[in-house]
Formats: structure tokens, sequence, C-alpha cells
């Protein structure tokens, strides 16, 4: 398949800094998640792949063509940026229909296509309100919905699900998840595992500029499973419960907090310590409080990889 | 090709044409825009104490049409048209990148530089009708008593024309320096109360690297009276080369503007 969107030696300094490093890459139509933690760089190889910044070197086409001061590009992109600005003063309304007026549409399908893209992200209700007044969520709603108002071949969106509640999450999920249906490529990033885990299993891993890891979701799922996890668990019995578990051979530490009322089990299996956890609190009568994983971020995953 | 160029030079003017309205109708709501309309009236403040006085002193000896043409010289011309086109002009640039709002429009189908000529025709429009709301009242305080006499609307008319040309020629130079630097606004300042007030009194051709000089140029010369001080220049260009040199001024500085805002890398900070 012919990729829509390539990358080659992409590298951009800021200063001293390092934003990304020798990124060479071909993202084909569906969708492709890019995660990484905070800082990765991963909202600095989305403005190099939509033209915002130039990069120090390497270079990027998109359908072929390069991208930087490419403007007719942008009749089939669309771009969700991950920053919190607008126009604060103008109405939900008028934001998008004067940004779809730059895409040179007649008055009443800039009209049409603002109507249905402000109806996709629920904010109709709310449209002649100024944006000034908005809350997080309606913010951010808006930002994807200047993103896919023109009905773009290519999406580009920097951490849409930010900020959104659980229900916004999943309706934005189901509606990017309904676009790979339309041969459309999306690329979209997060800091969020479990999110790109429920949009795509196509993922680039992006760490310290440079890309870690790319593929089925799969392989970053194994790595982290056999990544060892720290569990806590407050329960009415720790030391009880931790002679249980002690027992096992995917338990490799245990310890117990001062106050002797929770542990933390180290283990390299955390699929069979949750299945056993039940049965051996019913069975010793050990009432189970809270269960929290302490090290279940992409960060302690990724430093976990990068030391490995 | 000839099809071609018409075909992409109506594109580029739909693009201007749409930054305008855009801009426009934002411009017209901006607070901004309201608190420099508030001070544009500083001018009419003046001329109503000034004719008060006239009128209830008894000492009615200056004529109206005197006392506004040293008006629109003193607050307009060196002062007021200054100020808006510093702030206005600046902002087509600054205001994106510090609000960070660029990424929006530099993310559509349009050439950059239709965003600068789409800002920048609108922020002058809105400066011109700004600046000619308080002309006009101005003048109309100032010439209750004498609104019959038609000739006077000549000497309004011409001042309005050259105070828009003011307004055109420095708002294209503040773009540039918007796009160009960051700390533009101080930058500006020191360029409108420092080079453009003293440099066009400076004797030979180095008044003409002055704006004010071609717009001093475009004015009758200075009657004697109190205030022709403030109308001093030594050498005016003629009529025809100070509006050539105007408009001279405005395109390279708008097209040095479109061209560094086209190739300028904006790095929104976090």
């Amino acid at each position: 398949m012919k990729p829509i969107v390539e990358t080659k030696n992409l590298s951009k300094w800021y200063g001293n800094v390092l934003g990304l490093s020798d990124v060479s890459l071909q993202i084909e139509p569906g969708i492709i998640g890019i995660l990484g933690p905070n800082g990765a760089g991963k909202s600095t190889f989305l403005k190099l792949i939509t033209g915002q910044i130039k990069p120090n070197i390497g270079n990027v086409r998109v359908k072929g063509q390069p991208i930087r001061n490419n403007y007719h590009l942008f009749s089939i992109m669309g771009f969700c940026p991950e920053r919190d600005f607008f126009y604060e003063e103008m109405t939900g309304w008028k934001f998008i229909t004067s940004l779809l007026k730059l895409h040179h549409f007649s008055q009443s399908e800039v009209e049409i296509r603002a109507q249905k893209a402000l109806e996709i992200v629920e904010l109709v209700e709310d449209k002649d309100r100024v944006i000034r007044s908005y809350s997080r969520g309606m913010r951010q709603r808006l930002k994807f919905a200047q993103a896919i108002a023109h009905d773009p071949e290519i999406m580009v969106l920097d951490e849409p699900l930010s900020g959104l509640d659980p229900l916004g999450r999943r309706k934005i999920i189901h509606l990017i998840k309904s676009y790979k249906g339309e041969g459309r490529t999306i690329i979209v990033s997060s800091h969020v595992l479990p999110e790109i885990e429920a949009m795509t299993k196509r993922i680039i891993l992006i760490h310290q500029g440079k890309i870690f890891a790319q593929g089925d979701i799969h392989y970053i799922r194994d790595l982290i499973d056999t990544h060892p996890h720290i569990i806590s668990i407050k329960c009415s019995d720790a030391r009880q419960l931790a002679s249980k578990f002690i027992q096992q051979d995917y338990v490799l530490k245990v310890h117990f907090s001062s106050s002797n009322d929770s542990l933390l089990i180290e283990t390299n299996n955390r699929d069979k310590l949750f299945s056993l956890l039940p049965s051996v609190s019913i069975e010793n009568k050990i009432d189970v409080d809270e269960i929290t994983s302490p090290d279940d971020n992409l960060q302690a995953v990724f430093d976990y990889l990068v030391g490995k | 090709m000839n099809q071609e160029n018409t075909r992409r030079f109506s594109f580029f003017l739909n693009s201007v044409k749409n930054v305008y309205s855009i801009f426009l109708s934002m411009g017209r709501k901006a607070k901004k825009t309201k608190v420099f309309f508030l001070f544009s009236f500083l001018p009419v403040v003046i001329a109503f104490i000034i004719k008060f006085n006239q009128i209830f002193s008894g000492r009615g000896k200056i004529q109206g049409i005197y006392i506004f043409s040293n008006l629109i010289v003193v607050f307009y011309l060196q002062f007021l048209i200054l100020i808006l086109a510093l702030f206005f002009g600046t902002s087509v640039a600054s205001e994106e990148t510090e609000g960070q709002t660029l990424t929006y429009l530099t993310t559509r189908p349009i050439p950059k530089s239709a965003i600068v000529l789409g800002k920048y025709s609108a922020y002058t429009t809105l400066v011109i009708l700004m600046m000619s709301v308080g002309v006009l009242l101005s003048f109309f305080i100032l010439n209750v008593d004498n609104l019959g006499n038609f000739s006077l609307y000549k000497i309004l008319l011409r001042d309005v024309i050259v105070l828009g040309l003011g307004i055109i020629c420095y708002t294209a130079f503040f773009t540039f320096i918007g796009t160009f630097l960051k700390k533009s606004i101080l930058v500006g300042l020191v360029f409108s109360f420092g080079w453009e007030n003293v440099i066009q009194y400076f004797p030979g051709s180095t008044q003409r690297f002055s704006i004010i000089h071609y717009l001093k140029s475009l004015l009758p010369a200075p009657r004697t009276g109190r205030f022709s001080f403030l109308m001093f220049r030594l050498e005016p260009s003629p009529t025809g080369t100070a509006i050539v040199m105007l408009f001279l001024i405005t395109g390279i500085f708008l097209g040095l503007a479109c061209l560094l805002f086209s190739q300028k890398e904006y790095i929104l900070e976090d």
C-alpha cells in the first residue's frame, strides 16, 4: 500500500534540546497511534508532519508532496492541536464557520458542515455561547470539531481525548474508529496506553525523541506484561494474604506498609495474581478494601523498557 | 498559462477576502478595539473644550478650521494614528503567536501571505473607521458656527485622505515589525516617538527617511500663528512623489511581512 505520510531521517532541535531524532517511517491509511510519555516528542512529530515547524534534518512528504508551505494539502488534512487555545471572544459557531470559510466553501456549505460537526461533538445547544465560557471538555470537543468539519482524508489528532469525561472519551473513540472504515488516515497521539489501545492496534512508540518501537499493539502489551508490576492491596489481614501469595512463582517480592494494613506485591504476571486474589480472600475471609497499581503508567513502563 | 495565473490570483484574492471578513468581524467586537475607539475620542474632547471656551469666554478670534488643522497635525498625525497603527499592525502576527491560535490559520488551504494581507486589511479598515469618527466629530464641533462654508469640507476631505494614507503606511510598517520581532511594541514606540518625531526636522535629505515627512508634504505650508512651529518642516517633497513614496513604503513593508511570515518558523511556547 502506498504510504500517505512518509518521513525520512526527521530530526528537530529546539536550541540545545532534542525534540525528535532521526525518525524515518511510513504511515499507511487506517488509524495509527503515537504513544509516548509527556515530553517524548509526540507533538513535535505531529507539528513536523503538518508543516508547522521545519525539521533541522530530513523531510516529510504527505501523499508524495512536501508538506512545508504546501497549503493545498490542508484541504485534505485536519489538525487538532494539543494546546487549549482559542479566539476566546468568538462563539463556538463563529469559530467553526470562520475556519470553514478558509476552505473556500460557499456560505450555505459552511453552515451545513459547521452544523454537522457541532452535532457530532454534541455542541449544537452551546454553539452561540462564547468559547471563553466553555468547560474544558467542551473546548476539547470544539477543537476536535474544527479538525473534522471539512471532512478531511488525513486527520492528525494531538491528544484528542485529554480533558474529556469518560462518556466523551468513549464517543470520540467510537467516532475515530468509525473513520477507519472510510479509508482515511488518522494519526492520533496519547500518553495513555488504554486510550490508544481502544482505537487501534497499530502503534508507534516514541521516547526521548526517538522511535522506540512500532508495530502491533500486542508487541508492546507483551513487553509490558513481562515488566514486573507492583500491586498495592489494602486489606483486613495483610500478612495472611501475603503468606498465600508468596508461594506463587510469579510473585517476586512482598513488602508491608508501616501500618500493616496493606502490602505491596511485585509480580511478573499481573493477570495470574488478579485471578487468584478473589478465591484467596474468600477462602481466608480477608476483606480487600483497595487494589492499586502504583507504577501502572506509561513512564514507568518506558523506564523499564529503556533500562532493559 | 495565463488562465492558470488568473485562477491562482483569484484563489489568492478569495483567501485574502475570507481572512479579511473573519478578522474585521472579530476585530470589531474585540476589547482592544473598544478601548482604542474611546482613546481616539481624546481630540474630540479637546475640540469640545476649546469650542466651549471660545463660546463662553467670548474670545472667538481664532477660526475653527485653523484649530482643526492644528489638531490634525498635533493629535492625529503625530500621535493617534501612530498609536493605533502600532497596536493593530503589530498584532497581525503577534496576537496569533502570543495567543497560540496560529495553528488554526496555518493548517488551512490558504497561503500564509493571504493571512497577513487579510488581517492587515481588516485592521487598517478598523483603524481608518475609528480615526474618521473622531476627525468628523472634531471638525463639526470646531466649525459648528461655519458649517455652511463648503470650502471647509475640501479641507476635511484632504485631511481624512492624508490620515488614511498615514494609517495604511504605518500599519504596513508595524505589521512587518510584528512578524519580525518579539518585542515589537517597544521597538514601535521608539520608532514612532523617537525616529519619526526627530528625523523629520533634520535638514537635507535625511528627513526623507521618515514616513511623516511624506504625510506632511501633502498638507499645505503652515500658516503663521502660535502653532506654526508644530507644522515646521524644511523641504517638503512634491505631492506626487509623496504619494508614490507612501505607497512604495507600504508595498515594501507588506511584501517583507508576507515573505517573513511565510518563511519564519514560529515556535509556540508552552
